[in-house]
């Protein structure tokens, strides 16, 4: 089939080819790689044609040559780092390469492991395939671009009953300076019957000015397995440089009483599109989705979640809130879909977003889609501006236009960030708002 | 302390305020009365800097300087204080944050500095005693699920912590029970002192038997038709208002 199709490539799907091949023609997986790359470049890039990209346009990021990324050395201040403290198991990858110098773990506990990806590949590459391959997957264009590409990322498995003490903090660095690069990292996480774990996600680029800020592509892929009873609360937050394509996929099946909590939470990017998929196999599953997106000046930033209730008493709740400014543009798509079979489920999904600029955007499209008969369902979406008379409360108590937007703001994001249970966390989410949101030129 | 002359303000094509003047002298309590929709709330609204409102004619000065040039901020901050008809609930917006936030800049603004945060505890919690509020609504959005009283208190804890030099309370009795009304008079009573002017809007008289008022006033069709003392708020809620329409028709 190769072959067949090299013919007819485009010169960019050309470009990918090049590159895979001479990245991965002695690969101890090629074969594997290979098929993924196949049925990649058989799909190509999506168009606004595919229902899914309607609002998203990939003309900008499929025309881009990217390099695959190289790790570059980094001097990283240990007082100054862009990442949240406090976190004593940290795995960090710069330019999508783990960098052992800058990590740190604690002693495992029993039945717990944490490992990089690209360790494991190296040392048993048939074994962590066969791994890989069992990790649940949605099966899209882009991951299967990341199956192919992917060289590092974070294995995380736990037996029954077992835990970490502490998160599992992955942070993903863009070096500045670099030439067009992409990454394809990868995590795995394997929840073990009543095992708990709390995962937080950090995608960072250093330098991010006009010129520091290297062209770059993440497309990561996320695959979660929570057998009965475990618990998974996961943090994720996107804040990577203004000339940054994100691309992340998360799956998760969640097996009988199994609860799966995240907060997604995305900032940066030129480019950003998330799919969070999310399959309630097991009854007395729950899913909690909570999502704070702030597309400004030509910010594109998408989010896509699919809920699947697919065994009874299954339950999901769902918040999503977006800030756009600027000329920012923002998408959400939140698709709640009931199998036959899955009664008494209850789901819940509520999409609020605020327009700050009369250039800004958001478009919200709530879906639902029930094959059972004794649900319970309800969705909600508005769009709105600051409300004026809010405004002129707050001002008419003596605080300044400037001030009391930056608390209306700020409120609007409340409902989000206040749930927030790692204090940790919470803190440093605060605080990013505060810097975004406040002293801004008020917009005409 | 308020010199308001022949003010005329329209919002979209209506026209409400047509030619109003009022003197408000410091010291003095005034209460201004009118039937629904003559302009009262507009009036103070616009005093407090609502946008939304063309002034189209007419001044207000207040303490020497040109009310209406001001932004409301710098209105609250000069000694400016509505209470509002309709109290605004801002999720997520801590009640106490609001409070220090607006203590803080009007403090500020008289080159003070900050409160500091046991000194400002001290004051809440002295202030809610006065307003018979529970601390918990300290920690609740700002008038978030507040029931109609609880609201109208929460306005006068705002003025009693601000301490404005014109206080303006817009029917801030309606909707408060016999018990709260009289917290809500003592709160204000305890603001009254010869550097302050209030002013009250009001639908009722029984306000006025605890706050006694020096003038009241009838607001109709947009301008004061009528003014007089505490007798006048007796005399209109025995007789309405269609004899102070009247008279001012005939002459
Ligand atoms: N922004 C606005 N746009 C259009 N009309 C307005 C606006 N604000 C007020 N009005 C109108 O102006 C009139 C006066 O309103 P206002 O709220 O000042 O009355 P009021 O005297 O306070 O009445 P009430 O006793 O019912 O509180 C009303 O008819 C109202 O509908
Ligand atoms: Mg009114």
């Amino acid at each position: 089939m190769s072959a067949a199709t090299a013919g007819t490539l485009s010169p960019k799907l050309e470009r990918y080819r090049e590159l895979f091949e001479k990245r991965f023609a002695s690969d101890a997986l090629i074969e594997h790689r290979r098929d993924a790359f196949n049925q990649f470049i058989q799909a190509g890039f999506p168009t606004p044609r595919d229902e899914a990209w309607k609002y998203t346009n990939l003309r900008r990021l499929e025309s881009r040559d990217f390099a695959v990324a190289e790790s570059a050395p980094v001097g990283i201040d240990p007082g100054q780092h862009p990442w949240i403290s406090c976190t004593a198991n940290r795995l960090v990858f710069i330019n999508g390469h783990w960098s052992p110098a800058l990590s740190s773990m604690m002693p495992q506990p029993p039945g717990a492991t944490v490992l990089s990806l690209g360790e494991w590949l190296k040392h048993e590459p048939e074994r962590a395939q066969a791994y890989l391959s069992n990790s649940p997957s949605a099966q899209t264009v882009f991951e299967r671009l990341n199956a192919a590409f992917a060289e590092d990322g974070v294995v995380i498995d736990l037996a029954a009953d077992a835990m970490f003490d502490e998160p599992v903090h992955v942070v993903h660095l863009w070096t500045a300076g670099l030439q067009s690069s992409m990454s394809h990292p990868r995590i795995i996480v394997r929840a073990g019957r009543n095992s708990r774990l709390t995962l937080i996600e950090q995608y960072l680029g250093l330098g991010d000015s006009a010129l520091g800020c290297s062209e770059v592509f993440t497309n990561s892929v996320v695959g979660v397995e929570l057998q009965n009873g475990a618990q998974m609360e996961h943090y994720r937050l996107q804040q990577e440089g203004s000339r940054t394509f994100h691309i992340g996929q998360i799956s998760v099946r969640a097996q009988e009483h199994a609860r799966y909590a995240i907060h997604d939470l995305a900032f940066g990017g030129l480019l950003s599109r998330l799919n969070l998929t999310i399959q309630l196999q097991g009854s007395g599953s729950h899913a909690e989705l909570k999502g704070l997106f702030t597309p400004d000046n030509s910010q594109h930033i998408d989010t896509q979640t699919r809920i699947e209730h697919i065994a009874p008493h299954t339950t999901s709740e769902e918040d999503y809130r977006g800030i756009a400014e600027g000329r920012g543009r923002g998408v959400f798509n939140g698709k709640v879909f009931v199998h036959q079979g899955a009664q008494k489920t209850d789901a819940r999904q509520s999409s609020r977003n605020l327009l700050l600029s009369p250039t800004a955007e958001i478009d919200t499209k709530p879906e639902l889609e029930i094959y059972a008969n004794d649900v319970k369902c309800s969705h909600g979406a508005t769009t709105g501006q600051l409300d004026t008379t809010a405004l002129f409360y707050l001002r008419s108590r003596g605080i300044s236009e400037n001030d009391a937007r930056t608390m209306l703001i700020q409120a609007f994001a409340q409902s989000i960030v206040s749930s927030i249970r790692s204090p940790e966390v919470r803190g440093y989410v605060e605080t990013l708002l505060k810097g975004r949101f406040s002293l801004r030129q008020v917009n005409p | 302390m308020l010199s308001i002359s022949n003010l005329h303000v329209r919002a979209g094509d209506r026209q409400i305020l047509n030619g109003l003047s009022l003197e408000v002298g410091a010291g003095e309590v005034h209460a201004i009365m009118g039937p629904n929709g003559s302009g009262k709330s507009t009036l103070a609204q616009v005093l407090a800097g609502r946008e939304g409102y063309e002034v189209t004619e007419g001044s207000v000065s207040y303490r020497g300087k040109d009310l209406l040039a001001l932004p409301p901020e710098e209105r609250a901050r000069e000694g400016v204080f509505l209470a509002f008809q309709y109290p605004v609930e801002i999720p997520g917006v801590n009640n106490v944050y609001l409070l220090k936030a607006g203590l803080n800049a009007v403090r500020k603004h008289r080159g003070e500095p900050e409160v500091d945060a046991f000194e400002f505890l001290a004051l809440i919690r002295e202030k809610m005693k006065l307003m018979q509020m529970d601390e918990s609504f300290l920690s609740r959005g700002v008038n978030e699920g507040f029931s109609g009283g609880e609201k109208k208190r929460n306005e006068i804890l705002q003025m009693s912590v601000l301490e404005p030099s014109l206080a303006m309370l817009d029917e801030t009795d309606s909707g408060l029970d016999i018990d709260a009304l009289r917290v809500v008079a003592d709160g204000v009573n305890s603001l009254r002192n010869p550097e302050r002017a209030i002013v009250l809007v009001t639908h009722y008289q029984r306000l006025l038997d605890y706050i006694e008022p020096d003038r009241v006033h009838v607001l109709s069709g947009g301008r004061i038709l009528k003014s007089g003392d505490k007798s006048l708020a007796l005399e209109l809620e025995k007789r309405g208002y269609d004899w102070v329409k009247q008279e001012a028709a005939a002459a």
